[in-house]
């Protein structure tokens, strides 16, 4: 792969005084309409069809194995006294952090009106919504009787006569990962409805137009509409912003409220929130950098996209690694014995392999995004954001392994390793998400039209009025 | 055309390019005074509520409300269910711990929130209403690509189509047509109705079999779709199983387990466990495991032949002191308990010669091993230390069984206490009895030995009579 970037796309030299582009090359209304549309509209290609038919038996294997899991028990995963929470809760931690960038990108940086935004945003929030899918199964299939797992809502049941106990953290997470992933669908539905509505009016074909009619809603593109919706959608963001940061915040409560050295500690919420942000941003450039070579959305997913994404990485990775640091240097400041034991247990214990793999992956690669050389060239952000998501995935399996496997009692401890099971459900989850995303590719507007629409509006208005 | 003019008129529209031209356009109409307008466009074009005189909407509002509702669901359900329906005590928090309850109180204001902007945003746009009389017009399709249209409704005070038509040919539009009525049938087909009928009936059907279940008795065995754990496989302490490979259904204690309250081994065993741990490790460690555990200790006597275990006995660091406190109390109940299972066989005063010796004697049993008199020299402190001899009493020796069953261990360290009183009562000299005591004891002493004196010499003149009387009879038979 060549470093060059395609005459007319970069668009990631700053220009004192001037705003860059973000969608680019003469681009018109109509121009995004049909880049967007033909993704859905042709024939998959060759690349789609084979990373759907391998998802897609991935989905298989990861149903098989709920099932024998169901059918058998929990024993058939590697989970046993003193690590009851094991690779399962591993996977749901990562999956949860990783659909934090797709709320980041639409909420947060709407609200800070960052228009660079509104390319990745659909996309992202797909993600979100996948990601909470994969992540959701764990925790269900964790608490041992599956199907059980609605005794964690609060109704009236006639068999308990009780009701839920909401001073766990773990109900806590019951409500914030559903109502995360309520919001979530919500907001991506909302926002794809007016692309939607384009869809439905470009399709040739009777179902197709009948599908997508009744997906949209109706909608007209009303003037009365779009104020709304536009105030509906700022009032979304608005709340999904705190929901993003309390629901990573929750989950780090499982830990945190707990007396378990190297998980009792205040500065999880904050940590847990940058690790989200960081492994989601992660996730975001693997998945979009493919997918805009493949789908031919280089106009609309700029270098200038992915070299502000790095950017984002480059910061929540050194607030990461700031973390690490930190937790170090509290376990020694504090001088609890079992703290400071099971810090360096993490560096140099049994486990160290792990520890370092982290410590490479999520504090040293992205430091290469300093240099803009690499924050604007494609092949290896996504080379460094697949390091970051296995990085991330190895800092929840240090947190919740180590200390688990060490705690206070020597005569307690005991070494974890995983069966074929949880390495199976592992590669499964991907494969659940990974047919999901490819599903979404074809069959919704992987780009928000209205909202680049919008944005190329204001990018002529404003060289408009330059030239009075 | 008559069909045409049967339709009523819905209103005019006008198409634009530009979003620029679109703003025009709303402005003069606007200005000409017209309310009842409306703009399309494939996008939020900003500014344009402005340009139409569109009122602000009272969505937020609605959201408020709808968020306020959900922290106070939040609240009072927590508060009702842990507080006040169900209250339990979790880690000493109270009933109504209103910190604990604020992450569910907060999730559940943002979920009700989001649903009321999400719902109340379709409700106050009328959608989802999928038939509009704008979409019968096919370049209408356009307005989500890259089209702008500017609508006049007819139903406006101001309309009047000539005028209308002229004012949105002033503002640059191309293309200008009216729309009129959706007269397509708006009755949904009956078909559908059937259909969704007959589906609501039969998906309900399931449902109503559960229920039956569930409130009805039944000679069948429950229907499980899960087992749970509601045949677990309990076994009893003498079943065997094919769980383990000894088959035992009942786990013997794992090598190296120590009991509560048995950590003490010197205590227990009367070996110094330390000192041997030195020179015989394995079964230092072996001690620790055979204390509960007869099978081992019978292995451990079936691998060491008799004569070796006699070695054992003299190479085994015994305890040489009592480890029990010695005082009166303890000398006592040494004395109550030797004289309940030991002045059996060893007699009362531990010369080797109690009730059932004598009968043993007496009946010439032909396997009796006669037990051995305590005062003898090889049973002395200095060549069977305590630890010793608390084995034997523990664990027996040749005919005498262990004791360790019948007297607890306290027990059998005060008996060992009270042999050594009772060796040493039997060699006594005087200088060992308090200087105060020794003229009672001599006096004692004295009265006993007159009195066997007077034994001896009654006995002597007895047996001379006797003799006398003898020897008097032989002579007077002679």
């Amino acid at each position: 792969m060549s470093l060059a970037i395609p005459n007319g796309l970069d668009n990631s030299v700053e220009r004192p005084g001037e705003r860059a582009p973000l969608v680019l090359d003469d681009t018109t209304f109509h121009d995004i309409t049909e880049t967007v549309c033909q993704v859905a509209e042709r024939k998959p290609n060759k690349a789609w069809v084979i990373g759907f038919l391998i998802s897609f038996a991935l989905l298989q294997w990861f149903g098989i194995c709920i099932l024998y899991l169901l059918y058998t028990g929990v024993g058939v995963w590697g989970n046993r006294s003193p690590v009851f929470w094991g690779w399962p809760i591993v996977n749901f931690v990562f999956w949860v952090g990783i659909g934090h960038a797709g709320t980041l990108i639409s909420a947060i940086l709407f609200l800070f009106r960052q228009d660079w935004r509104t390319g990745i945003n659909r996309a992202a929030e797909a993600m979100t919504i996948f990601a909470v899918v994969c992540a959701g199964t764990f925790p269900g299939i964790h608490v041992g009787r599956a199907w059980l797992a609605f005794w964690l809502a609060p109704y009236p049941s006639l068999n308990l006569w009780m009701w839920p106990q909401f001073r766990s953290p773990l109900l806590w997470d019951v409500f914030a990962v559903s109502t995360y992933g309520t919001v979530s669908l919500l907001f991506w539905y909302m926002g794809m409805v007016p692309d939607l509505a384009t869809f439905r009016d470009r399709s040739k074909n009777k179902w197709r137009r009948m599908a997508y009619g009744l997906l949209s809603l109706g909608w007209s593109g009303s003037s009365r509409h779009w104020m709304r919706y536009e105030k509906s959608y700022a009032l979304l963001a608005a709340f999904a912003a705190p929901l993003v940061l309390s629901v990573h915040t929750i989950v780090s409560f499982d830990f945190a409220v707990s007396q378990v050295p190297g998980w009792h500690t205040t500065i999880f919420p904050p940590y847990f929130v940058a690790g989200a942000i960081f492994s989601g941003f992660a996730m975001v450039l693997t998945l979009m950098i493919p997918a805009r070579t493949m789908l031919g959305l280089e106009k609309l997913i700029t270098i200038r996209h992915l070299d502000n994404m790095c950017k984002i990485i480059l910061a929540t990775g050194s607030i990461v690694g700031l973390a690490y640091g930190t937790e170090f240097f509290i376990a020694w400041y504090g001088q609890v014995p079992e703290e400071k034991f099971a810090f360096l247990n993490r560096a140099f214990g049994p486990y160290w392999w792990a520890y370092w793999t982290m410590v490479s992956c999520n504090v040293i690669s992205p430091q290469l995004f300093w240099f803009k050389k690499f924050r604007t060239t494609p092949w290896i952000i996504v080379i460094v954001s697949i390091f970051v998501n296995i990085g991330m995935w190895f800092e929840r399996f240090v947190i919740v392994i180590s200390s688990l496997s060490r705690d206070y009692l020597p005569s307690a401890w005991a070494y974890f390793s995983p069966t074929w099971v949880d390495w199976s459900m592992l590669i499964g989850s991907f494969g659940l998400f990974f047919t999901l995303f490819l599903l979404f590719c074809r069959l919704m507007p992987v780009i928000n039209m209205a909202e680049v629409k919008w944005t190329l509006a204001k990018q002529h208005h404003m060289s408009h009025e330059d030239e009075h | 055309m008559s069909e045409t003019n049967d339709k009523k008129v819905h209103g005019i529209a006008a198409e634009y390019t530009s979003v620029d031209t679109l703003m025009d356009a709303c402005r003069r109409v606007r200005d000409a005074g017209y309310t009842k307008t409306d703009a399309f466009a494939p996008f939020a074009v900003h500014g344009i509520d402005k340009a139409l005189g569109i009122k602000p909407t009272k969505l937020p509002w609605i959201v408020l409300v709808c968020g306020l509702t959900g922290t106070a669901t939040g609240l009072l359900m927590q508060i009702w269910m842990n507080g006040i329906d169900y209250p339990y005590i979790i880690s000493g928090k109270p009933f109504i711990s209103l910190p604990a309850f604020i992450p569910v109180a907060f999730e559940l204001t943002i979920l009700f929130a989001s649903f009321g902007a999400f719902f109340g945003m379709w409700a106050l746009n009328g959608l989802p209403k999928f038939s509009n009389p704008v979409f019968t017009d096919p370049r209408f399709d356009r307005v989500t690509d890259d089209r702008f249209v500017l609508f006049i409704d007819s139903t406006d005070s101001r309309y009047d189509r000539a005028g209308v038509e002229k004012l949105l040919g002033d503002t640059g539009s191309e293309y200008i047509t009216t729309v009129l009525e959706d007269d397509s049938p708006s009755k949904v087909p009956k078909f559908i109705f059937t259909t969704w009928i007959v589906v609501m009936a039969l998906s309900i059907i399931p449902l109503l079999v559960v229920l039956k279940m569930r409130v009805t008795n039944s000679p069948l065995p429950r229907f499980h779709v899960f087992y749970d754990m509601d045949f677990s496989p309990s076994k009893d302490a003498q079943q065997s199983t094919t769980l383990f490979g000894d088959a035992r259904a009942m786990r013997p204690d794992v090598p190296g387990t120590v009991a509560r309250g048995q950590m003490d081994l010197n205590y227990q065993t009367g070996i110094d466990v330390e000192a041997l741990a030195k020179i015989d490790s394995p079964r230092a460690a072996m001690l620790v495991r055979a204390l509960d555990d007869a099978e081992a200790k019978e292995e451990a006597e079936a691998a060491a032949p008799a004569a070796a275990t006699a070695s054992v006995m003299e190479t085994t660091p015994w305890l040489t002191d009592n480890p029990r406190e010695i005082s009166m109390e303890t000398l006592q109940k040494g004395q109550e308990q030797f004289g309940i299972y030991c002045s059996v066989c060893h007699g009362m005063n531990g010369a080797g010669n109690g009730l059932v010796n004598r009968r043993a004697q007496k009946i010439l049993a032909a396997t009796w091993v006669p037990p051995s008199s305590l005062h003898q020299d090889s049973l002395y402190a200095d060549k069977y230390p305590d630890g010793k001899l608390f084995n034997t009493i523990s664990n027996g020796i040749r005919k005498m069984p262990g004791y360790a069953g019948q007297i607890t261990t306290e027990n059998r360290w005060a008996i060992v206490a009270y042999v050594r009183a009772l060796q040493k009562s039997q060699n006594a000299s005087i200088d060992l009895v308090p200087v105060a005591k020794r003229a009672a004891i001599e006096k004692r002493k004295a009265a006993v030995d007159k009195k066997l004196a007077e034994q001896a010499a009654a006995e002597k003149k007895a047996a001379e009579e006797s003799a006398a009387k003898a020897a008097a009879e032989k002579k007077s038979s002679t």
